[in-house]
Order: structure tokens, then C-alpha cells, then sequence
């Protein structure tokens, strides 16, 4: 669990200085995860420490996003007035863009069955 | 005796201020909604974070604990979202084989869909007379947090009405997907996980793990794109308008 944890936290070290020394708009966890990705090809694979780590921080991943869902229910007034237009554009937005994306990727990848 | 209860009233709500009770509420209101969502054959109209940040938010609302003081009690669990996001090059680098397969729909699909997650969102509050700063906030509405945030700052959006509308996007993505697979006919498991990390981000890449490993690590690789992409052209494409 600890050196699985070390890992991550220098990967995702190595993406923040990365993204401070070159000035992409793109955050340091995601740089972060692609130089682990790149490294796990020439180290054929993860450890079984860091495969661990890794698989049970995933399980937990919606729990991360849950304080800033919270944000949404202590908006500033001037933004509060237009909860509606909000609401419409999640709701029906989403939904839009899921069938059109849905309809795209079953398109180019030939029948949607399971191979 | 009198005195008694008014010290552990105030104990009380000196305590409700310290960051253990905002970490604690969280982490106890959302293994409560893990149960409930287990309880509910993990059907996802009662997904845990929608479940778990009304309950959050009625509780800091009742009690008088500002939203302020709740998320710097959580900062914890909001910085394990960067080693999360790095720890998903492992199922990426698991299932590359899968990956490698589908390379290129999966790239026009996220260039074009990365566009209209964010055109439609943004076309309907217009429509429906949001002001500049709402609909800039909205931009980024599919893109994973740490990402979104970072957009935010780059265009003068609300960074905390952005987190939390990519957030319940991203709940809203998964509850919707049911429907939307059925209507497409949609159950390559792969495809269905490009879908999810498109448009419901983390949120939607979580859902996919339950589904199985492949799901996820395409949800992973859509979610990875989306975000880099709209990073890269959004803050541009905003000076257009």
C-alpha cells in the first residue's frame, strides 16, 4: 500500500513539474498518469504493491469527486437565479450529447456487439 | 445541571467547526449510500454522490457549518483524486490490447463528441438566458475535475459552480446511460465505456468498474482525451465568442 502510494504521489509529482516548466493548461495527475502509463510498458507491468494501491483507490474514485458535488447546493446568489437554465443544460445537454457520442462510436466501430 | 448541557451543546458545535466532523460526515454519509445503493441492486437512480450530497448538504444547512469550513475539512479526499487519476494508467496499460483495436473511432468520437458535450450544454442555458459567467462555467461540464477546475481559472468561470455541475454531470451521465444504451441498442461494453468517461468523466469511469475492467479502462481512455482535449481548445475557443 505505502509504495504503491510513493509511486503515484512521484508520478504525479513528475506531471506538476512537467506542467509548470512547459505551461500546458493540461493538470499534473494527468501528465502524471501517462508517464506511469509509458513506465509500466518498459517495466512490463506493475508491482503487485502498486497494482493493489492502485485498484483500491479506483473503487473509492466517486467518493474523491463527492466535496465538490456538495458545491452545488451553496451557490452565490447571482448564479442561484439560474438553477433552471442549469438544471435543463446537465440534464438535457447530457443526454443529447450520450446519444449522439453513443450513436458515433457504434457507428465507426462496425456492429455493437461484444467481441 | 442546566450548565452541564449548555457545555456539551457547546462542545458541540465548537466540534461541528474541526475537520473531523466534516471528513467524518462524509465518509459516513457515503458508506451509508453505498449500502443503500447495494441495497438498491446498484441501480443508478441512487447513485451514491447524488445521494450522499443531498444528505451532505441538508446536514451542513441544518446545522449552520459553512460550505467553506466543510471542504477544508475534506481537503484529504479531495487531494486523493490526483493520485487516482494517476493510479488509472495501470487498468489503461492492462487493457491496451482492447484499446489498441479501437484506437481510432475512439479518437474521432472524443474529438467530436468532446465538442458537442460542451456545445449542447452550453446552447441550451443560452436559450434559456443564462448570463456569460454561467454559461463559461458550463463549458467544461463533461471534463474530470482536476481538469475542469484548471479550464475555470483559464476562462473566468466559477470554479465552485463548475466542480459542481461537472460533478452532478457526471452523476446525471450515469444515471441517464441506462436509457441511452437502451435507445441505441448500444452493448459493446467497450463502446458503452467510451460513452461514460466522455461524458460523465470520473463519475461515469467508476460506474464502468462495476460493469467490468474492459468498461473502465475505456471509460479511462475517454475520460483521459475528453479532458486533454477540451484543456487544449476550449480556452481558445472561448476568445471566439
Amino acid at each position: 500500500m505505502l509504495k504503491g502510494l510513493i509511486i503515484l504521489l512521484l508520478f504525479q509529482l513528475c506531471g506538476e513539474t512537467l506542467v509548470r516548466l512547459t505551461h500546458t493548461p493540461i493538470p499534473g495527475p494527468v501528465i502524471g498518469m501517462l508517464l506511469l502509463w509509458a513506465a509500466l510498458f518498459l517495466k512490463n507491468g506493475p508491482s503487485e504493491d502498486l497494482s493493489k494501491t492502485s485498484q483500491s483507490m479506483i473503487q473509492n474514485l466517486s467518493l474523491f469527486f463527492l466535496p465538490a458535488g456538495v458545491g452545488l447546493f451553496f451557490l452565490p446568489a447571482s448564479i442561484q437565479k439560474y438553477w433552471l437554465a442549469v438544471a435543463a443544460a446537465m440534464v438535457a445537454g447530457t443526454f443529447v450529447s450520450m446519444l449522439f457520442s453513443g450513436w458515433l462510436v457504434k457507428r465507426l466501430a462496425g456492429k455493437g456487439n461484444p467481441s | 445541571m442546566n450548565e452541564l448541557l449548555q457545555s456539551a451543546w457547546d462542545f458541540a458545535l465548537e466540534l461541528m467547526q474541526t475537520p473531523l466532523f466534516g471528513l467524518l460526515l462524509t465518509l459516513l454519509v457515503y458508506q451509508a449510500s453505498l449500502w443503500f445503493y447495494d441495497f438498491c441492486g446498484r441501480r443508478a437512480f441512487v447513485h451514491p454522490v447524488a445521494v450522499s450530497s443531498v444528505v451532505i448538504a441538508a446536514v451542513l444547512k441544518s446545522s449552520g457549518v459553512s460550505y467553506a469550513t466543510y471542504v477544508d475539512a475534506n481537503q484529504l479526499i479531495y487531494f486523493l483524486l490526483g493520485p487516482t487519476t494517476v493510479a488509472l494508467a495501470v487498468p489503461l496499460y492492462r487493457e491496451f490490447h482492447h484499446i489498441r483495436k479501437l484506437a481510432l473511432p475512439v479518437i474521432v468520437t472524443v474529438l467530436v463528441g468532446a465538442v458537442v458535450a460542451s456545445a449542447s450544454a452550453v446552447g441550451i442555458a443560452w436559450l434559456m438566458g443564462a448570463n456569460e459567467q454561467t454559461l463559461l462555467s458550463l463549458a467544461p461540464k463533461s471534463v474530470t475535475t482536476p481538469i475542469a477546475i484548471g479550464i475555470a481559472n483559464n476562462i473566468g468561470a466559477l470554479p465552485t459552480l463548475t466542480t459542481g455541475v461537472v460533478v452532478f454531470t457526471g452523476v446525471i451521465g450515469v444515471l441517464l446511460s441506462p436509457i441511452v444504451f437502451y435507445l441505441l441498442q448500444l452493448r459493446d461494453p467497450r463502446l458503452q465505456g467510451i460513452v461514460l468517461g466522455l461524458n460523465a468523466h470520473g463519475v461515469g469511469t467508476a460506474r464502468s468498474f462495476e460493469v467490468n475492467p474492459t468498461t473502465g479502462a475505456f471509460a479511462t481512455l475517454a475520460m483521459g482525451l475528453t479532458g486533454t482535449f477540451t484543456a487544449l481548445t476550449l480556452p481558445y475557443l472561448v476568445v471566439l465568442f
